[in-house]
């Protein structure tokens, strides 16, 4: 199911054990731990050859990550305005697309960071829709969905808890009454809307904006009628 | 009068002159970025502006025409002929008197610099060539390429579903303003070069309008103080409207837009021969966008910004270090800074004062247009004087005026308050543009922001399409808010203060 088809040759990419480290704020030079050469890197990823070690500032393309060299972003896996995705393939040949997420994560802090030139002549293709909507689903969505489900179960324990001594209606009881379901989705979608404590002022914020234009607009009307289509208003 | 004048909401309560050190600031080819820029942004700032009273110094007044007297709304004017001052000569002014003057109505255009070449994109609609019979050598270039580029330097070329015919027409103002003019003329409007300093009612709320102004017809630097009485006033002045001042119409919110024209290389400019560049993020502007235009013989790279004024100049280098590759190596030969308005002023009209164009505020969110919505809205400020005053035989009142306004807010507002929804959404932050220009690669998405932009009307489309497009627009804001989570973003809740503190970063930012 992750294998996308990909050439055979990928598999003989230099692996990233685990899931990828390229943090955002890792700018620095990571240590290489193979060397292409750099004639090789633009014909074939897969010809890449085990060199040794060389220093950070050697000319022969080391192992970069996430960098701003020249102007120019520079990764070791991003080739002709794109990454390439079979370096991010794990030993079975799936798909690490975490690891895709994250190499795009640090490539947009680093280019908000330090911006650089448009150019014609290397053009970002890589689009993040490419990205099958399951690995984001895993990556963003379930911890969030974690957290929001367990809420919306300890709230509405206490809150029927809280019915439950008051009223003496049980569970059921509480299940069954419309008041009860009214209250059930009362509290759901008020933990979906309310999650930190930032939502308040964050979702009044929302409302001025949506309301702050209008009102600019309507000013003109405040204390006057406004006329009707096509009465004559001064006729006399 | 399209110059840059005051700072709306810096000064408000005194009467300001353009004087003629500014005027040379802005009309004159600069020899050095550095100067010219200092020079835009003092003028831009007001910190030249000689301080004035209203018709101080009018010695010698003369009454250049009949006296008005007092007339009722309504009221046959006796065989005399409707008489309305336009106060501005550009798109919005020209069109308003064309069309008055057309209408029967004695018509008076008040207009300062006559080959005033505003800073301003100068991009026309298509429809805009058709409803107001253009000729064709009013378009310098035909732009059917919009090359988008987000913060991470993805690109997306938007125009690839024009047709053969259809095109953004770029056109340099004083030829469209100057070609407008002229035909008002022709058509009967009588073209006054001349400032508008102020104006007065005299005989109280029904009686006439004394405007004066200062004439400018016998060349030279200083104006003979004349004085006009007319029945109606038209506010065309731009954003630092004095008729607007006069009539106490209130302050706009208002964007900065600079813009530096480079004249660049032929093999550069050959890139840009029907191209239009649009840069977001960040580094360009916090709630605009950058943008490299062609214009006649060079190019304009600029930016805007609402709310950080004071870092424009550091947005502009951000600007031109984005589109560098592709603009280096020019000369720069005009340095342009102009106020742009957010909203429509709180009045639009009073009595027998009505305000079109980007005096009244009518310049697009988002896209920040503003020449067909000022054409637009003076043509049918005067349909409805014409038709109010019955071919100028009858005086109109506000009542009257109010029926334009009204038609106006009905026809555009959606117009208006969709843009804004686009600037509040994709403007706001980084993860938000990156979703926008992702987005604008979708054909659905081309030809529905061209048909709208190029025709002005919104054609509905297919709901299945629109569905196809809402999913994928939550789909790209969501991935680009995942990938950039707690990336900076800027609110447009409220009303921008026009804390003298911006206004200090501004000159603090020329004094640098």
């Amino acid at each position: 199911m992750f294998n996308m088809s990909l050439p055979a040759q990928a598999m003989s990419v230099p692996q990233q054990a685990g899931r990828h480290t390229c943090q955002p704020r890792a700018v620095t030079l990571r240590r290489p731990l193979r060397i292409r050469a750099a004639a090789a890197v633009d014909e074939k990823p897969a010809a890449a050859k085990p060199a040794p070690s060389q220093p950070k500032a050697a000319a022969s393309a080391p192992k970069l990550t996430c960098q701003v060299v020249d102007g120019k972003f520079t990764d070791y896996r991003w080739e002709n305005g794109r990454w390439t995705l079979s370096n991010f393939e794990n030993k079975a040949g799936n798909m690490d697309w975490d690891a895709v997420i994250d190499a795009e994560m640090a490539r947009r802090k680093i280019l908000e960071d330090n911006p650089i030139a448009s150019t014609n002549e290397d053009p970002v293709l890589f689009d993040t829709a490419e990205i099958p909507w399951w690995a984001w689903v895993r990556r963003f969505h379930l911890p969030e969905a974690e957290k929001a489900n367990g809420r919306a179960a300890m709230v509405g324990y206490a809150m029927a808890f809280v019915v439950d001594s008051l009223s003496g209606a049980g569970l059921v009881d509480q299940q069954n009454s419309f008041l009860g379901k009214l209250l059930l989705h009362v509290v759901v979608f008020a933990i979906l809307i309310f999650r930190t404590t930032d939502s308040i002022p964050a979702l009044k914020g929302l409302l001025d904006e949506a309301t702050f234009y209008d009102k600019q607009w309507k000013a003109t009307w405040e204390g006057q009628e406004r006329p009707v289509e096509g009465e004559k208003p001064s006729s006399s | 009068m399209a110059f840059v004048g005051t700072l709306p909401g810096a000064v408000s309560d005194c009467a300001y002159r353009t004087d003629q050190p500014r005027l040379a600031n802005f009309g004159r080819v600069q020899r050095t970025q550095q100067h010219s820029t200092l020079c835009s942004l003092r003028a831009f700032t007001g910190q030249q502006l000689q301080h004035r009273q209203t018709g101080q110094g009018l010695t010698s007044r003369r009454s250049q025409h009949l006296v008005v007297y007092a007339i009722k709304d309504g009221a046959s004017l006796e065989g005399r002929k409707l008489k309305v001052a336009v106060v501005g000569g550009g798109p919005g002014g020209a069109c308003t008197a064309d069309t008055l003057a057309r209408g029967g109505i004695e018509t008076y255009l008040i207009e300062r610099k006559m080959d005033n070449c505003k800073p301003c994109g100068g991009a026309i609609p298509l429809c805009m060539v058709d409803e107001f019979e253009l000729p064709a050598d009013i378009i310098d270039r035909k732009v059917t390429k919009m090359k988008m580029i987000s913060p991470s330097n993805r690109e997306v070329d938007v125009g690839k579903t024009l047709s053969q015919t259809e095109y953004i027409g770029m056109c340099r103002r004083e030829v469209l303003d100057n070609y407008l003019r002229k035909r008002a003329q022709e058509n009967g409007a009588k073209v006054l070069n001349g400032l508008f300093m102020g104006m007065e009612q005299k005989e109280g709320e029904e009686g006439a309008y004394t405007l004066n102004f200062n004439n400018y017809e016998a060349g030279g630097k200083v104006g003979k103080p004349e004085t006009l009485e007319v029945d109606l006033v038209v506010g065309a002045d731009g954003a630092n409207s004095r008729v607007a001042r006069e009539i106490d119409a209130g302050e706009y919110d208002y964007a900065i837009a600079f813009q530096e024209r480079i004249r660049i290389p032929d093999d550069k400019m050959d890139y840009y021969k029907d191209l239009a560049e649009m840069y977001v993020g960040d580094d360009v502007s916090p709630d605009f966008y950058g943008w490299v235009f062609p214009k006649y013989d060079h190019v304009a790279v600029g930016t805007g910004t609402v709310v950080n004024k004071a870092g424009i100049k550091q947005y502009q280098l951000a600007t031109r270090a984005r589109s560098k590759g592709k603009t280096e190596g020019g000369k720069i030969i005009r340095v342009e800074a102009h106020p742009i308005p957010e909203h429509p002023r709180p009045r639009r009209c009073k009595n027998r004062v009505a305000l079109v164009g980007d005096a009244a505020g009518y310049v697009t969110k988002c896209s920040g247009e503003g020449i067909y919505f000022a054409a637009k809205s003076g043509r049918m400020c005067a349909e409805a004087i014409v038709e109010g005053s019955a071919q100028g035989s009858r005086m109109p009142g506000e009542s009257d005026l109010r029926q334009y306004l009204s038609k106006w807010d009905k026809k555009y507002w959606a117009t208006y308050k969709v843009l804004d929804i686009l600037q509040k959404v994709f403007y706001r932050s980084n993860p938000a543009r990156e979703a926008f220009v992702e987005m604008c690669e979708s054909e659905y998405v081309q030809r529905m922001t061209f048909d709208s932009y190029l025709y002005k009307t919104v054609v509905p489309g297919n709901p299945l399409d629109d569905l196809k497009l809402l999913t994928q627009t939550v789909g790209s804001l969501l991935r680009g808010n995942a990938l950039r989570a707690g990336a900076k973003s800027v609110s447009f809740g409220q009303r921008v203060e026009e804390a003298s503190s911006q206004v200090k970063g501004v000159k603090a930012a020329v004094k640098a």
